[in-house]
């Protein structure tokens, strides 16, 4: 079936409206529920284009934040009683740095508060992680008014940046492989980091010198080749969204 | 149309003049081309004509470039976007929205143009350029010729007086390519577009051009018709050295030309060359029944062959033909792949680290990949490191294969040619049996290419070596291959020796071939030998 066309600021309004919703949900349950339909909405209507491909990203990313920050909530914290786990050795801080203690008995009460602290934060990035894998970067920008064209150029640059980059990785790490480097460990990260950076950095330029060359920004006023409408599906994403608030 | 009067070009933290006193008038509907070695300044002539240098890059100019009575000094690269239409050396970079229709649209909503206007002039161009079935295509997916197309088009429909192009055709296959040129002259008989150019790829643009401004990198430049440029220029296509081989007194610039020139000597009875067929000896590469499957299509289909060491093999086919999957299975770094490879024995997948080093030698597309030091020296001594040889083996590789290179000098300001040599260096220092090349002379000049078969050439020639590259450089083909073979959508097409794959296909014949034909020579050299043998 053809994939609903949709206008670029539905998703990221859409995105807005499930955070507070997750907020509000307080339940872990129910945002893991939340970030399940999301990430089944992803990869249903995700284009095949660089931005499309954006997502796995962030859920690496976002996964990569909930060890980190279960480990700090068990480590770092206010003792929570209730049934002890293990215990780890205390280690003495001094005495300006009252109430903060490092390691001691790690209950189950504290190992799942920081579990499920850490849901929220990772469910957060990945509804607007969604959001960006969902929306073209450059159908953004047309919508932005041309007042704010220093701003859109920034913006256009950064948003297009980011997915290409992903897609600029895999083919460095090739390769880097095909040189006979092996990719684990923190070394690694700088034989990848170096090339990207530049590459990127070079797109950029050609990207803002094309911009500047066809006249972007030159007059106050900018017309529409047929014009992004707002459609009655927007409206329906919109309602679904807010729906998810209202029962929160 | 275009002037420069006095113009004289320097960068910031540059001691090297680009361009000194420059006087240069364009009328309109004139075709001129701009050559000259690789970080010669060619692009930077272009960009003066748009005032994105200096507007953009900074630098100081002295003296003034005007297109049609308007200084770059006093408007800005926006205001003379209904002017100057200006297409990039990388099309992809520029496109700044995702679907064909809208990339076409977005200059004229720029210039705010009523949306009925816009309609028209999209149809216009998508009829002119014979993009109309792409029309709702995602750029990202299309081909390299289309979307040369495309960020052609998007210049053209602000009805520009002047068109400025940088490399149009350094990424397309011949056939691509030709289309591309031969839409460009039509653009300039119907509708007297000036256009300004600059390729490296002489033979294929040099029939087109009205004028030659030759910059030699030192800051000199000189103007003039293609015959008296080509008199003397070192860069010159195998059409002119072919000429000055033969010592004809006029130099052609088109086939047809030079074929009128040459007919006495092509009359002469010629022995037949014979042809020595290099003794097979080991198979290096052995390609049985291998697919490779991507998610929504197949970009290699049941393809087989054996690659014997000593040979070298060029790979050839239009853009996304399935030249570059074929190399990528074949150096084992596809997962999508099945049916069977072997390189030297062993199966590529598996190969890691230093095995794998002394297996494979791959080369990018984008040779920088390779490299993350912040100098060639390092660069080098990390080669070293990683093979366990002796400390500056690598370094004096690199300065057989292209001297001259400070070792201090970051890899990013070296030319393409040079940043090449520094990756074959790399890849070299841990002595492969193997040496693969996705499409090594984009943006190389002839100096350059010249250098690189060298290389490969004595590279495949000490024992028990291979080199397969893809390309589309015919005439680098010519000069380099032992054997061709020639892909279409993934399957095999045609595959033998060089002289018979490349001169069964005229879009695929080298100049000296086309100009000489029947006689079976695809190289100056093997003109200047036949005769020699007379």
């Amino acid at each position: 079936m053809k994939k609903p066309s949709l206008h670029p600021l539905t998703w990221w309004i859409w995105a807005g409206l499930l955070a507070i919703a997750i907020v509000r949900f307080q339940s872990t349950v129910l945002t893991l529920l939340c970030v399940g339909a999301v990430a089944g909405l992803v990869f249903w209507l995700r284009e095949d284009a660089p931005w499309g491909k954006s997502f796995s990203w962030t859920i690496k990313l976002s996964l990569w934040i909930l060890f980190v920050r279960t480990l700090i909530g068990i480590l770092i914290g206010v003792p929570i009683p209730g049934t002890t786990l293990f215990t780890l050795p205390i280690i003495e801080l001094p005495r300006w740095m009252p109430g903060i203690r490092i390691g001691g008995a790690v209950t189950s009460e504290r190992l799942s508060s920081a579990v499920s602290e850490g849901i929220l934060i990772c469910a957060i990035i990945l509804v607007f992680g969604a959001a960006a894998s969902l929306t073209s970067p450059h159908r953004l920008l047309r919508i932005l008014p041309v007042y704010v064209y220093e701003f859109g150029v920034s913006v256009v640059i950064a948003t297009s940046a980011l997915p290409q980059l992903v897609t600029s990785v895999s083919r460095i790490r090739q390769a880097q492989l095909l040189r006979g480097q092996s990719l684990r460990g923190f070394r690694s990260w700088k034989r990848i980091a170096i090339p990207l950076l530049e590459e990127s950095l070079a797109r950029s330029l050609d990207l803002a010198a094309a911009m500047d060359s066809r006249g972007y920004g030159i007059s106050r006023k900018r017309s529409r080749y047929r014009p992004i409408k707002w459609r009655y599906t927007d409206y329906l994403v919109i309602l679904s969204a807010i729906s998810v608030v209202g029962l929160s | 149309m275009i002037k420069f009067s006095n113009v004289s070009l320097v960068y910031p933290n540059s001691t090297k003049t680009v361009l000194e006193d420059l006087n240069l008038e364009i009328s309109e509907g004139e075709m001129v081309l701009v050559i000259g070695p690789t970080g010669s300044g060619k692009s930077s002539l272009l960009r003066l004509i748009n005032g994105l240098v200096p507007h953009h890059t900074g630098g100081i100019l002295a003296g003034d470039v005007s297109v049609d009575g308007i200084s770059t000094q006093l408007v800005k690269p926006g205001g003379m976007s209904h002017l100057i239409g200006i297409v990039g050396q990388n099309p992809l970079n520029g496109f700044v929205t995702d679907t064909v229709e809208e990339e076409l649209a977005f200059g004229m909503e720029n210039l705010n143009l009523s949306n009925d206007v816009m309609r028209k002039r999209v149809e216009e161009v998508l009829d002119l350029l014979s993009l109309a079935p792409l029309r709702a295509r995602t750029i990202a997916t299309l081909s390299g010729g289309e979307q040369q197309r495309v960020a052609i088009g998007a210049a053209l429909v602000t009805h520009p007086k002047v068109l400025v192009l940088d490399e149009p055709t350094s990424a397309l296959d011949p056939i691509a390519a030709e289309e591309v040129l031969s839409i460009l002259q039509r653009l300039v008989h119907d509708l007297s577009l000036t256009i300004v150019i600059a390729e490296h790829k002489l033979e294929r643009v040099i029939q087109f051009a009205d004028r030659i401004v030759y910059i030699d990198g030192q800051g000199e430049t000189k103007v003039g018709t293609p015959e008296q440029i080509m008199l003397d220029s070192p860069i010159a296509p195998p059409i002119v050295h072919l000429a000055r081989a033969l010592g004809l007194k006029d130099i052609g610039t088109t086939v047809r030309e030079m074929r009128r020139l040459t007919h006495e000597v092509r009359g002469k009875n010629y022995h037949e060359a014979s042809h020595e067929v290099s003794p097979q000896t080991s198979i290096s590469i052995k390609i049985d029944n291998l697919k490779v499957n991507y998610a929504d299509y197949v970009a290699v289909n049941a393809f087989s062959t054996e690659i014997y060491d000593n040979e070298i093999v060029a790979l050839m086919g239009r853009n996304g033909a399935g030249k570059s999957s074929l190399l990528k299975a074949i150096a084992g770094i596809s997962k999508e792949v099945s049916g069977g490879v072997g390189v030297v024995g062993s199966n590529p997948q598996n190969l890691k680290g230093k095995e794998r080093r002394e297996c494979i030698g791959y080369i990018p597309q984008e040779p920088s990949d390779l490299l993350y030091g912040q100098s060639v020296a390092i660069e080098c001594e990390q080669a070293d490191v990683d093979n366990e040889i002796n400390p500056g083996t690598t370094a004096k590789l690199l300065s057989q294969l292209v001297p001259g290179i400070s070792g201090d000098t970051h890899p990013r300001e070296l030319s393409e040619g040079q940043r090449l040599g520094l990756a074959l260096s790399v890849v070299l220092s841990s002595n492969p049996k193997v040496l693969i090349l996705d499409e090594p002379t984009r943006g190389m000049d002839y100096q350059a290419k010249r250098e690189l078969v060298s290389i490969l050439v004595s590279f495949a020639k000490s024992s028990n070596k291979c080199v397969v590259l893809a390309t589309h450089d015919v005439e680098l083909v010519a000069d380099l291959a032992t054997r061709v073979i020639f892909i279409a959508d993934g399957e095999k097409v045609a595959d033998g020796s060089t002289l018979d794959v490349l001169l069964s296909s005229p879009a695929f014949a080298p100049q000296v071939a086309k100009v000489m034909s029947p006689h079976p020579w695809l190289r100056v050299s093997d003109v200047t030998a036949a005769i020699e043998k007379l």
